[in-house]
């Protein structure tokens, strides 16, 4: 008997307990952001399409674009993130102490970054090519003719591995100068100290505005590497990972199920396609889930905008940019971009 | 128990214990510190440990003193960077005295010109940030050197252009070593003969004729030595093809351009330590060497140096260990110093930033300290002897 209601008694405690708050895994990241009311994005120093600070200091760009749509989804404001600049060698230590919450900043996964840095990385938002600026003087057509040429290059990021990398497996002898920043390796490439200027295809289109007379230079199309980008997070609290993770993605859904800025409200309201409706919470408790509100990517898409509203108000052609879509299409239309399903 | 505690009324032993207390105190923090951010950085999945010294670095490098090369491990890289921070600061700390002097002579020259030349330039140095020196003379140096097409030829064997000054190799080194014994040991023999001759003059009052000895062992048999390694040995000479001259070794802009603005902006300070030195040193001392008959040449080396370096040494020990930790700058222009190779890349490319930035710091600490210390020696050695 005492037993039985002992048992009776655990019973209706646990049920208790489990109804009073919806149970959810620890989070301090996410507890942070709401107690101090802003996000803290790690973006590049200023790279035009990207992140890029204006005039008056208002940041733009596609990696930008993100942690607002990041903001109003876990805030409900995508004015609500404070941006910090970040160099190609501050960046790991920045996220890794916490500093920032995470990086949004044209870093490609690699191996060893997720293996040894202690980093995860969310997905990607660009497909990033690396190749070569040179002076159109020096006829140079393609990497392969480079051999014997100077190379400036940002210190430590993928670029300078890649190219070391290429060089050597063609037999090439190229000069690779190491410079802290990308504009400290533009400049000395643009004072002629080196013969070419190496970078993503993207980062490239907008760097290339930095040179003094852009129009003497030429960017070299074929790509000699893959390299993927996308926001990253330190690793520990998982819950906030998936946040970051399913803000991107959900994106790119929103893209591939044609949800806009600008028809998100009757899409919310009327549609019939139940992914849609998970999407934006007009059904299921998907943000709940994850501790948000359940409209959270109805506020990253009515503030923001789907990913590619996004890229060509950014990089596309709405843009100083005008990168084609290319590998960062909807896998439907010929490209890479992919996001799970919303179920 | 009585016993132990009149122990503690003991001055000494109080101390004592006070100090073991300390240490052990100190021992522990660090063990606390270390003990805990290893743990945080497992937690973090951020890998520790010196293990990647020895992984393969990878990392191309443009301007190598060892036989470093992509292949070889990152320790290797950690050298070639150790090197090039001592060459440029080895080269800098030479000529940035020999300019300070000049400099702080002339700023007490009677001539107006030449000392308001050397005030202003000490005044301008003085009141600019290094950084501005740095990339002033890094952009100065490439705006002021041709295109390799355009490279200025020196004899047909080195070429000048804005990849820097291309010079040639000798294929093997062996000759050079034998050569560079020949000169080290004449100098050697050089030492032993003036202690030789100081001896005699001390005890016999005959002067050696120095000047000739001198001569031979300093500057000709090393001349030689130098001329005989260079002919017996054959020379890989640069030859322009595609972007730029293609062996020898290269001297990069960026070595000429850090050098430059070291020696120009620690030779303003060093001009006002070496005039604050002359000045200190009292006139009546001048007058009385005159008195004596000495002539002005002589005053100014027997008697107003040697008492202007007592006061002259602690400052320029500030001024050379600033030249040392202001090599870094080498990283904000490419200058493959350990900053730039060892925090920039290898840091990058492992991760590992804390024992990365340890093993920095210990180098700036322990060619710190080795300055000081020879600065130190040297002071003692110039102090005046009261007898």
């Amino acid at each position: 008997m005492k037993t039985m209601i002992l048992t009776a008694a655990a019973t209706v405690a646990m049920g208790a307990s489990l109804a009073s708050a919806q149970q959810l895994a620890p989070s301090p990241t996410l507890d942070a952001i709401k107690a101090r009311g802003h996000i803290e994005c790690g973006v590049h120093l200023g790279l035009p399409g990207f992140s890029f600070a204006d005039d008056k200091g208002e940041w733009t760009g596609l990696d930008v674009d993100y942690c607002k749509a990041l903001a109003a989804a876990v805030l409900g404001d995508a004015k609500k993130v404070k941006f910090t600049p970040t160099s190609v060698q501050q960046r790991w230590p920045i996220l890794q102490s916490g500093q920032v919450d995470l990086l949004s900043r044209n870093s490609t996964i690699t191996f060893s970054r997720n293996a040894s840095l202690g980093l995860n990385f969310q997905g990607i938002n660009f497909y990033e090519g690396q190749t070569f600026i040179v002076r159109k003087a020096t006829n140079a057509k393609s990497a392969a003719d480079l051999d014997g040429a100077s190379v400036c290059v940002a210190a430590g990021s993928t670029e300078e591995k890649n190219a070391s990398d290429w060089f050597l497996e063609r037999n090439l002898k190229v000069t690779i100068t190491n410079f802290q920043k990308n504009d400290d390796a533009i400049a000395a490439y643009d004072a002629g100290r080196c013969d070419a200027y190496t970078a993503g295809v993207g980062a490239l289109a907008g760097q290339r505005a930095k040179l003094k007379v852009p129009g003497d230079h030429v960017i070299l199309t074929q790509p000699i590497s893959n390299d993927p980008q996308g926001p990253v997070t330190r690793w520990g609290d998982e819950r906030w990972q998936l946040v970051v993770r399913w803000v991107l993605n959900g994106t790119i859904a929103a893209e591939m199920l044609g949800v806009t800025s600008a028809n998100v409200d009757q899409m919310k309201a009327s549609s019939k396609n139940s992914e849609v409706r998970r999407l934006l919470g007009a059904e299921g408790n998907f943000g709940a889930t994850m501790g948000l509100s359940n409209d959270w990517m109805y506020n990253a898409i009515k503030q923001v905008g789907n990913y590619g509203e996004s890229f060509e108000r950014t990089v596309g052609m709405g843009s100083g940019l005008k990168l084609e879509r290319g590998q960062n299409q909807l896998w439907t239309k010929g490209g890479l971009l992919f996001t799970p399903p919303f179920q | 128990m009585i016993k132990a505690l009149t122990l503690l009324n003991d001055k000494r032993v109080r101390d004592w214990i006070y100090q073991i207390a300390l240490v052990v105190a100190l021992v522990g923090l660090t063990v606390f510190f270390v003990r805990n951010a290893s743990e945080n950085m497992v937690k973090a999945g951020i890998a520790s440990g010196f293990d990647f010294l020895w992984r393969n670095s990878g990392i191309d490098v443009p301007f190598v003193l060892t036989d470093y090369t992509r292949a070889s491990p990152i320790i290797d890289l950690f050298w070639v960077g150790v090197v090039n921070t001592l060459l440029v600061t080895a080269v800098a700390l030479v000529l940035a005295t020999a300019l300070g002097f000049i400099v702080g002579i002339a700023r007490l020259s009677s001539h107006w010109l030449l000392s308001t030349i050397a005030g202003a330039y000490i005044e301008f140095v003085r009141n600019i940030p290094l950084l501005f020196f740095v990339l002033f003379w890094y952009f100065g140096v490439i705006a002021a050197l041709p295109a390799p097409r355009d490279s200025v030829n020196v004899f047909g064997v080195a070429f000048l252009n804005n990849r820097g000054l291309t010079i040639p190799l000798p294929d093997a080194p062996a000759n050079f070593r034998w050569a560079l014994a020949a000169i080290l040991l004449s100098w050697l023999a050089h030492a032993l003969v003036s202690v030789w001759a100081r001896r005699r003059k001390d005890r016999t009052g005959q002067d050696a004729p120095m000047l000739a000895i001198g001569l031979v062992l300093i500057v000709i048999v090393p001349a030689l030595a130098a001329t005989w390694a260079s002919l017996a040995t054959r020379w890989d000479i640069p030859v322009l093809r595609g972007f730029n001259y293609r062996g020898g070794f290269v001297i990069i802009p960026e070595f000429v351009a850090l050098l430059a603005a070291l020696v120009t902006y620690t030779a303003g300070f060093i001009a006002e330590i070496v005039r604050g030195g002359i000045q200190a040193v009292p006139h009546g001392q001048v007058e009385a060497a005159s008195a004596l008959g000495l002539r002005p040449g002589r005053i100014l080396r027997l008697v107003t140096i040697p008492q202007a370096l007592r006061v002259m040494i602690p400052p320029l020990t500030n001024q050379y260990l600033n030249v040392l930790k202001n090599s870094s700058f080498g990283a904000a222009i490419a200058y493959p110093d350990v900053v730039s190779l060892f925090m920039g890349s290898a840091l990058n490319n492992t991760g590992q930033a804390i024992e990365i930035i340890a093993m920095t710091l210990a180098v700036y600490l322990v060619i710190g300290l080795a300055v000081s210390a020879f600065m130190n020696w040297y002071n003692a050695r110039i102090a005046l002897v009261t007898r």
